[in-house]
């Protein structure tokens, strides 16, 4: 498959994200830059401009009208997804370091990092309540005093958010009172990222342990294992086949000892059912931080350390391949 | 320098303060033990006992009359004061002749012992062998019980069968793994599909481990000593203490080892180097060492009959079991700087550079009749190593020189054909620079590297029986650094490690192909299984801290294995002892090779189906699994539609096409691609 090459970026890619109907990516990076591009031909239609700092996380809610940042500037933005408008600023203390439109887009939540005296916050604003994004007041903020969220995804039907931190716990935090629901030790070190099925039933968590591991996001209960020898930045669940993809590398500081090969950091696909490796795809110039699929299944995209975000669309081998069974 | 001055001329000095007192308080009691205070002293303090051990007794001293009686002491003084300082000495007589036997004392007992151990069997002349032994001795002689005691029985130590491994059905070879950064040791049988766990234990060695020369026995290493273990539990055999131990050795027939510590040594007893026993666990004999930069120091024959090392300008040959010097004296070779045992006979080849008007030369010693059987002058020479094929058939004694008139180094390879009368030497040119240089096992050929990075080449050539050495291939543009020969000959790997990234090529020398081309990055070692038939490349975390891993390769070069080992250090193949089948035997199997392969290939067949119905099985139930688990989930979920149509304000999202009332059509016009058709001449 011969993949679109995006180039709207200076510097490493952070997240990249699809709206809910897959015709939009949206990438952000630490050059403070949001893109947002149609994913049929890797047109840019525009960026989204106000952020100072990096900035770490993107979300799209289910209409595809708003648009969720997060930055190393200290804010969390909203905009108009239309025409690039900033619609609400949002100050904190330190870094944000991940946010998200909850199913109804009514809610928004962001996690700040644990920086220069500063806890690491996990905040709750109501949308429909002008009065607490004017007054930047959140309705509801769960302080995580021991080991700070690094990553975090809504549940299926908005009552909590899921949690990865970077001790490797993930816990589930009610988004009414803020109560931890349920939690989870399955990783022993730093959870880099979690996705949700399409479904939301499940979700899917990419560590620096070397593993991914694929739970239910009602239970949170453990349900499959995927291991490779190198820390996992990303990870993603098929919509459509029981798939799972994974990409990663090491930490930036450490790529100049191992391999200075052109276009050698892979995607890995494994089987989700077998937790078997059944390929890769090559061709980042650096570590891959993150994955994501096409809503449709019939693609999926990845963004790496060196700035560029690839999409990718399955040739017929990909859907009729099979492991013997 | 400034001139002192004198304290008490001091004017100041005077006036100023009262001298401190310097005594004891009153009630002070001494609390110092003499020992501590006069150790030293009291070490010489004489001891009741101390006479009688410094005393000895010689036999078949000549019995001579009073005229020659200063003759004689002389001539017994010039002999045994080399052992110490005598002290008193008794001849005594009968009837005007000395009785044949007399008694000298020493300054201490160490001295006494000396002179037993080296003056007794003294031949003074043809019918006089002096007899030395300890006053001491005799009385314990004496005393020695007329009833005869039956020794006590030790228990017999079953170990089990030391061989235990060879007998496995499917000649499955064992290899060590160290991983973890040396926490864990395992044991692993070698099979094509998966290495089969035998044994693993954690922290069973402190650094490394080591496999004796036949595969008995592996030793561990910890800050006390070494262990050897084996048998088919790798129980405990031996355990040998010697402090901060950092290297060892076996001898070739597995009796002795040689354990090195840094640590431990005083002059009177050396303990830098120990070599033991290893059935009976005792320590043989001790020797200095000053550094282990050339580890083996004491390099061994290949019978086990003899080791032998080198110092400034000295060959010393120890043989076994009375670990004593060849012949009681060392070889003076002056300016000796390396020399080898043949891996197949009882020589050493050594060399000497230059000095002054005489070339450097390279000489084979036969022992232990200690007889040149070959001697070979060297001109213009600046280093020289020397190659030992396996079974001693040839010796390449690669010359670097610098000929007359010239400044660069040039490099010769002068063969030594062992087999043939009078070892005749043969001479190969090379005009680059040689990077490593590798005999083929048990043939007849070589494989060099040469030239300089990036432009390697590779070549291999054959000692002919006809005293030519062909050049049967040269490869250019090698990415290699290392030769790596299978331990049966014909097969070879070119590999490039470390710096070179770990490119590796299969060769086979028959008829110098390239069977495989192909990588494994950041290679660090690469080790063949004693059959010949594996390869084993491997990055060790010892030098690369990422992708620590074991990669299996049959000798043609396919890969059989990846093994990610979280920090893999060290993987060493069991050795194999040597067949027991002769000659004659093993010509039958080949023969009958054919009935053998039918069944061998039968049995792997069903190997094979049998693993891969194992994996479709276990394939099945978990998707079985997790097939139940999708269902429950999705059942829930279809609960919960309401709820999602609720949030989202009625509008179904759970599918793309849900709402497909709410689609647009739209065309949109992509440009693909421009083409310029010229239209010819209008």
């Amino acid at each position: 498959m011969k993949p679109i090459l995006l180039q709207g970026h200076e510097r490493s890619i952070t997240q990249i994200k699809y709206n809910r109907e897959g015709d939009l990516l949206f990438s952000v990076a630490k050059d403070t830059v949001t893109n947002v591009w149609y994913s049929v031909n890797g047109e840019r239609l525009g960026t989204y401009n106000g952020h100072t700092g990096a900035v770490w996380c993107v979300d799209c809610d289910w209409d595809t009208k708003n648009v969720l940042t997060g930055s190393a500037d200290n804010s969390c933005r909203l905009w108009d997804c239309e025409t690039g408008k900033q619609l609400a600023l949002l100050n904190t203390n330190s870094a944000v370091r991940t946010c998200g439109f909850d199913f109804s887009g009514n809610i928004i939540m962001f996690s700040t990092d644990k920086q220069m005296g500063y806890q690491c916050f996990l905040n709750f604003f109501d949308l429909r309540d002008p009065q607490q994004i004017e007054d930047n007041n959140p309705y509801l903020s769960v302080p995580c005093s021991e080991n700070k969220i690094t990553s975090a995804v809504w549940g299926p039907l908005g009552e909590f958010v899921i949690a990865g931190h970077e001790n490797g716990e993930i816990n589930q935090f009610s988004a009414k009172a803020g109560e931890i629901l349920k939690k989870a030790k399955e990783h022993t070190r730093q959870i880099n990222d979690i996705q949700t099925s399409v479904d939301l039933t499940m979700v899917i968590t990419a560590s620096k342990d070397n593993t991914s591991k694929l739970f239910d996001s009602n239970s949170l209960d453990h349900i499959k294992t995927f291991r490779t020898e190198r820390p996992v930045n990303s990870a993603a669940i098929s919509p459509s086949m029981d798939h799972v993809v994974m990409g990663g590398g090491q930490e930036a500081m450490e790529v100049t000892t191992t391999s200075t090969r052109i276009g050698k950091f892979e995607a890995r696909f494994f089987h989700a059912a077998y937790e078997e490796e059944f390929g890769r795809v090559k061709g980042h110039f650096g570590p891959i931080n993150c994955v994501a699929f096409h809503p449709d299944g019939k693609s999926y995209s990845s963004g790496g350390e060196d700035g560029y975000v690839r999409i990718h669309y399955f040739d017929s081998h990909y859907f009729d391949f099979e492991l013997e069974a | 320098m400034q001139d002192t001055v004198a304290m008490v001329d001091d004017p100041e000095y005077e006036e100023e303060e009262e001298e401190p007192s310097f005594s004891d308080p009153e009630d002070f009691e001494d609390d110092i033990e003499d020992e501590e205070l006069l150790e030293d002293i009291l070490r010489e303090k004489p001891q009741e006992a101390d006479g009688i051990d410094s005393v000895v007794v010689v036999d078949n001293v000549p019995q001579v009359g009073p005229e020659r009686l200063e003759k004689l002491k002389n001539v017994i003084h010039k002999i045994f004061s080399k052992f110490g300082k005598i002290t008193t000495e008794f001849y005594p007589e009968a009837d005007g002749l000395t009785k044949g036997y007399i008694f000298l004392e020493y300054a201490a007992p160490t001295q006494a012992l000396e002179a037993v151990k080296n003056a007794d069997g003294y031949k003074l002349d043809k019918q006089h062998t002096f007899r030395v032994n300890l006053f001491t001795d005799f009385d314990k002689y004496m005393n020695i019980s007329d009833e005869w005691e039956a020794p006590e029985k030790q228990p017999f130590k079953d170990f089990g069968n030391m061989r235990h491994w060879i007998e496995d059905s499917d000649c499955r070879d064992q290899y060590s793994v160290i991983y973890e950064a040396g926490e864990r040791t395992a044991i692993f049988a070698n099979d094509a599909k998966d290495p089969i766990l035998a044994e693993e234990r954690a922290r069973w060695t402190e650094t490394y481990v080591r496999w004796s020369p036949k595969g008995t026995y592996l030793a561990t290493f910890h800050q006390r000593g070494i262990a050897l273990w084996g048998g088919e539990k790798f129980k405990q055999i031996q355990r040998f203490s010697h402090q901060g131990v950092s290297l060892i050795d076996f001898s070739p027939c597995e009796r002795y080892v040689v354990t090195f510590s840094p640590l431990m040594d005083t002059k009177e007893d050396p303990q830098a180097i120990i070599i033991w026993d290893i059935l009976t666990g005792q320590k043989k004999r001790g020797f200095h060492c000053e550094s282990s930069a050339h580890w083996p120091i004491f390099k061994w024959s290949h019978d086990g009959k003899f080791f032998a090392r080198m110092t400034t300008d000295t060959l010393s040959i120890y043989e076994t079991p009375s670990m004593g010097l060849l012949d009681k004296k060392s070889l003076k070779i002056t300016g000796i700087k390396d020399f080898s045992w043949s891996p197949g006979d009882n020589i050493i080849a050594f060399w000497v550079p230059e000095d002054k008007d005489i070339p450097a030369r390279v000489t084979l010693m036969q022992f232990p009749s200690r007889q040149e059987i070959r001697v070979r002058n060297l001109f213009n020479v600046v280093d020289c190593k020397l190659h030992w094929q396996r079974n001693g058939d040839y010796l390449c004694v690669k010359v670097d020189r610098t000929p007359k008139g010239t400044q660069g180094v040039v490099t010769n390879f002068e063969i030594f054909r062992m087999r043939e009368k009078q070892v005749p030497v043969d001479v190969v040119e090379m005009k680059e620079s040689i990077i490593a240089f590798a005999w083929e096992p048990n043939g007849s050929k070589f494989a060099v590297l040469h030239g300089e990075s990036p432009r390697i080449n590779s070549s291999f050539y054959h000692v002919k029986n006809n005293g030519k050495i062909e050049l049967i291939k040269m490869f250019d543009k090698q990415q290699a650094n290392s030769i790596f020969w299978s331990p049966q000959g014909q097969f070879l790997v070119l590999a490039g490690l470390r710096s070179m990234n770990g490119a590796l090529a299969f060769v086979d020398t028959s008829d110098c192909t390239m069977m495989n081309i192909a990588e494994h990055y950041m290679a660090s070692d690469v080790e063949w299984d004693p059959t010949g038939r594996y390869v084993v490349t491997s990055v060790s975390w010892w030098s690369h801290k990422v992708d620590n891993a074991y990669w299996l390769w049959t000798f043609q070069g396919r890969l059989l294995q990846k093994n990610n080992k979280d920090r893999f250090c060290q993987l060493l193949w069991r050795p194999r002892p040597p067949t027991l089948l002769s000659v004659e035997e093993i010509k039958t199997i080949k023969k009958d090779l054919k009935k053998y392969s039918k069944i061998f290939e039968q049995k792997d067949r069903l190997s094979q189906s049998k693993a891969s119905k194992e994996l479709v099985d276990k394939r099945r139930a978990m998707m079985e699994e997790y097939g139940r688990y999708r269902e429950a989930a999705q059942q829930l979920y279809q609960e919960q539609k309401s709820l999602r149509l609720e949030l989202r304000g009625g509008v179904d999202t759970d599918e793309l096409d849900s709402n497909v009332d709410d689609w647009e059509e739209e065309t949109i016009e992509f440009f693909i691609n421009e083409e310029i058709i010229p239209l010819g001449d209008l």
